[in-house]
Parts: structure tokens; sequence; C-alpha cells
């Protein structure tokens, strides 16, 4: 017997060997051998959920390595941080793809929700990957929120401090929220433990479960069927998710790990000053992607602004959970559904209008 | 891999797709591959980091030659200020110095070169002992029983202005 033959044959008995065993090669085999209609293959846009998971993918490898040197005290973390930036060779690297890749993961995952909602692919039978979707994104937002406390310079306390003193503003249970939040009446040691604790065990954990729950549930009910007259002709046609998607994924997924090592290269992770509790001249700052509630904040004073920090936005959360439950119509055509596709037009549009005026 | 029968009900492979399988599949591994191995070279040069440079040496006062009593074993401790990673930290340690005659000087690091425990002067045996696994070391720093594979560290010396020092 040929040399190819003989090893081709050990594989296969070794294959059957752990397929008796564990089930695990016909699985994975269907896993990759799963059918993709071709009109989502052909179209880009179906690439912002895969991106966004590979992205999720570049957070945990570059989190995993910025654990190794990150010191999470209040003492501590900004000279654990400010070494990891000057002093590890390449931590400059790893920090820069860290901090983009959360911007990027935000980016994603929001263009990944709209292509949802404009394509109202979230009506039955998919409501259950519409609402690990919205979870998703709120998780997104809770990795950015507690990430930035973690080097503990000026605006990562800060921003945090200001932070957590919107969610004392919900009426009657704000104050003790806050507090649970911080661990205490004061921002300190506790809140960086606990903020810690969240970005790299809890969330973590979290994310992975509810993304494993959406991509379950979009092999259960397969892609919505087409909206366009030109996807509707290929239909019935198919190509397999390995290798034919899978390596469009990956293209674009390299493409953006240049991006963001072009970012770190040029740009830098910034760090600011160590955090000071006695500055009184700083002005803190969010990160980019809460600057529309930064901004939406001045137009409600006093005793107004829970409209704005907490109202508003829980109303916005609670719309995006009934969605599903309450556009039940079969039309999914989104310039056929002017009062949808409306308020997503109108409010993105508030949400950039606002982040560019506080930019 | 082969691809599975679809439901005919639901439809049918794209057989002009299919037929770039071995040249996507490739174009995967290619991508992938290149991806792998410049994270993972990135990821270990990080790892790595600092961690395979020499111990950062250092002088520390031993004490006035005066005090130095000529026949005995002293235990000195001493603390110096070093950056341990990202900390500044006093790192401390234990050292014996013994002169016979008041001019010469030997210091030896307390730690057994076993694995590392911290040995004892034991001064009616005259020798020192290691707590761990029984090692035995000559006033000389010789070893003289248990599992030892080297004599204790002798450590340099200077004399400046009748302070010795040694470096750790």
């Amino acid at each position: 017997m040929p040399e190819s033959a003989q090893s081709k044959t050990k594989v296969s008995r070794l294959s059957t060997w752990l397929e008796d065993r564990t089930g695990l090669v016909s699985s994975v085999r269907g896993f990759l051998n799963y059918p993709v209609p071709v009109y989502v293959h052909k179209n880009l846009l179906y690439t912002l959920g895969g991106l966004t998971a590979i992205t999720f993918i570049l957070q945990i490898v570059t989190g995993v390595l910025l654990v190794y040197y990150y010191d999470p005290s209040s003492t501590e973390a900004y000279n654990s941080v400010d070494y990891i930036t000057y002093q590890v060779p390449l931590g400059w690297l790893v920090r820069g793809v860290h901090h983009y890749g959360s911007s990027a993961m935000v980016i994603l995952a929001a263009l990944h929700m709209l292509r949802t909602y404009f394509m109202s692919t979230y009506k039955k039978p998919r409501e259950l990957n519409w609402l690990t979707g919205v979870f998703l994104l709120l998780l997104v937002f809770a990795f950015g929120f507690t990430g930035y406390l973690l080097p503990w310079d000026q605006k990562g306390y800060w921003a945090t401090k200001v932070g957590t003193e919107i969610a004392a503003s919900v009426p009657f249970i704000g104050p003790q929220i806050m507090q649970l939040m911080r661990g205490g009446a004061e921002l300190g040691q506790a809140t960086l433990t606990r903020f810690y604790a969240s970005h790299v065990m809890l969330l973590p954990a979290l994310m992975i479960v509810f993304i494993l729950a959406h991509i379950l549930q979009l092999r259960r009910h397969g892609n919505a069927p087409p909206i366009t007259e030109g996807a509707k002709k290929n239909a019935n046609k198919f190509v397999p998710f390995f290798p034919h998607w899978v390596v469009t994924d990956t293209f674009f997924g390299l493409a953006l790990l240049a991006l963001l090592v072009y970012l770190s290269w040029t740009r830098g992770a910034p760090l600011e000053f160590p955090a000071d509790p006695t500055s009184s001249d700083y002005v803190p700052r969010p990160e980019w992607y809460f600057l529309f509630l930064f901004q939406a904040l001045k137009y409600f004073p006093g005793p107004l602004e829970p409209i704005a920090s907490v109202f508003i936005p829980l109303l916005i959360f609670a719309a995006m959970i009934a969605l599903p439950f309450l556009d039940r119509s079969e039309e999914r055509r989104p310039w056929k559904k002017p009062i949808t596709s409306g308020i997503a037009i109108v409010l993105t549009g508030i949400i950039i209008l606002l982040t560019i005026l506080a930019w | 891999m082969e691809d599975d029968a679809l439901d005919p009900k639901k439809g049918s492979w794209d057989q002009e797709a299919l037929s770039r399988r071995k040249l996507l599949e490739a174009g995967f591994w290619v991508l992938a591959g290149a991806g792998g191995i410049a994270t993972a070279g990135v990821a270990t040069r990080f790892l790595v980091g600092d961690s395979l440079e020499p111990k950062e040496q250092k002088w520390v006062e031993v004490g006035p030659v005066a005090d130095l009593e000529p026949g005995k074993v002293h235990r000195i401790t001493y603390a110096v200020k070093s950056k341990d990673a990202w900390r500044n930290v006093n790192r401390e340690g234990v050292i014996y110095a013994l002169t016979e005659d008041g001019t010469s000087f030997t210091i030896f690091d307390a730690t057994c070169t076993h694995l590392a425990c911290s040995v004892h002067w034991e001064e009616d045996k005259n020798h020192f002992a290691c707590p761990c696994h029984a090692g035995i070391f000559s006033r000389e720093g010789e070893v003289l029983d248990g599992p030892p594979p080297r004599p204790l560290v002798k450590l340099e010396t200077k004399l400046e202005d009748g302070i010795l020092k040694a470096l750790v």
C-alpha cells in the first residue's frame, strides 16, 4: 500500500475510534457542513456576526495575555498597565489590539444588530435569537464600562465615578445600586476588584453562554428567507459553512486584525495620568461609545436627569425586547415598513448626532 | 470533507461553488495559519517578557569590618531597593559572613544549592544545615551530607571605608 494511503487509513481509524467514543467527529462534520444559502454567502452584510465573534476571540486572546501582567490593586494597577505598555515586549501591541478591539466590537455588534433589524429577521420563529443578541449587545457595553476603569488612570477613575453616580439617579433604589456597583460608598479598591472580576470572569462566561445560544438558535432555524427578488432566485441553492463561509469571515477577520495592529502602531492605546481623587479640574469623558449618553445628560438638567440616564435607555431596551412580539406582520422588506425603519433611522441618527456633538 | 446529502425539499448544493472547495480549504488554512502563527509569535514574546533575564545584582552593606568578630559566623539579613516588575520593593535575603583573621572575608548566600531553602548555622556542630532536605555544608561551604549538588555560593565582596559589602 502506498505511504499516503497508509497514513490516510491511520487517520480514518483514529477518526472512527474517536467517533465511536465521543460522537464528536459527526458533530463537527455536521457543524462544518451546515448549508448556508447562496444569497447569504454572497451578501457581505452577513459577515458582521462572524466578524463580531472573531473580534470577541481576539479580545479573549489579548485579555488572557494582559491578565498575565495586570495587577488589580488601586496602588499598582496603573504601574502594571504602564509596564505592559512601555516595558513588556510587544505589550503596546497586545494592549492596543485589546483597546481598539473593544471599539470594533461595539461597532460590529451594533451594525450586525441594525442589519438584523432592517431585514426583520427577529420575527417568528427567531425571537430568541434576537433576544440573545440584545443581551449580547448589553454585555459588549458592560465589557466596555468595566474595562476602562482597569488602568486606574484619570479617565477610568473619573468616568467610572460619574458613571456609577448616574446609576444613583435611579428613583428610590439608585443609591443602593451605586454602592453595589462600587462595592461601598466610595470608588476604591473594592470597585476595582468588582470591575476586574466582572470583566475577566463573569462577563466572558455570560458572553460565551449567550454566543452559544445565539449560534444554536441560528442553526436551529437557519437564515431567514430572502427578501429581494434577486436573492429569491438563489433561495434553494446552498454552500457549506466550511470552507465557503468560514474563509470569507477569516479573510475579513485578518483584515480587521491588520487594522487594529495599524491603530495600535500609529495611535497606541491611551493611558492618562494616574487616577487622582483630589484633582478638581479634570473633565471626565467616557469612551466614545457612551458619548451619546454623556451628551444627552446635558439636555436634562437637575431633577430631569433620570429621564436621559435611566428612563430613555430603559425604554429603548424594553422596546428592543418587545420588538419581535409587537412587530408580527409578514412583511420584512424595510422599504415597505416605514414605521419600524423610520424609528431605527431616527434613533440611530440621534445617537450619531449626540456622539458627534460630544466628540 | 465530503458533502452531506441535502433534503431535496430544502434545496441543493451549488455545484459550481462546491467545485472550488479544495481551493477555498487551502485558502482558509493559509489565512488561518498565517494569523495563528503571527498571534502565537506575539503571544510568546509577550509572555516570555523579561522573565529569562538574569537577576539584577546590587551591592549591599554587610557592616563595619570592626564588628565582624574573627572565628565566628555572622548571620546578616539585608533589604535592598529593587524593581520587581512594575513594583518598587525591598528585596530581602540572608547571608553569612565570616573571617578567620580579620583581613580576608568570606560571605555565603544562605540559599541552599539543592532546592533553594535558606540554610542556618549550627554553632555546636560547626556546619550549615538546610531545614528542608537535611543538606549539610561545612564552615567553608562544602557539601558534607545530603542532596545538595554544589557548595554554598560565595558572594563577591569589597571593602569601602571600613565597611564590608557583598554583591547580591
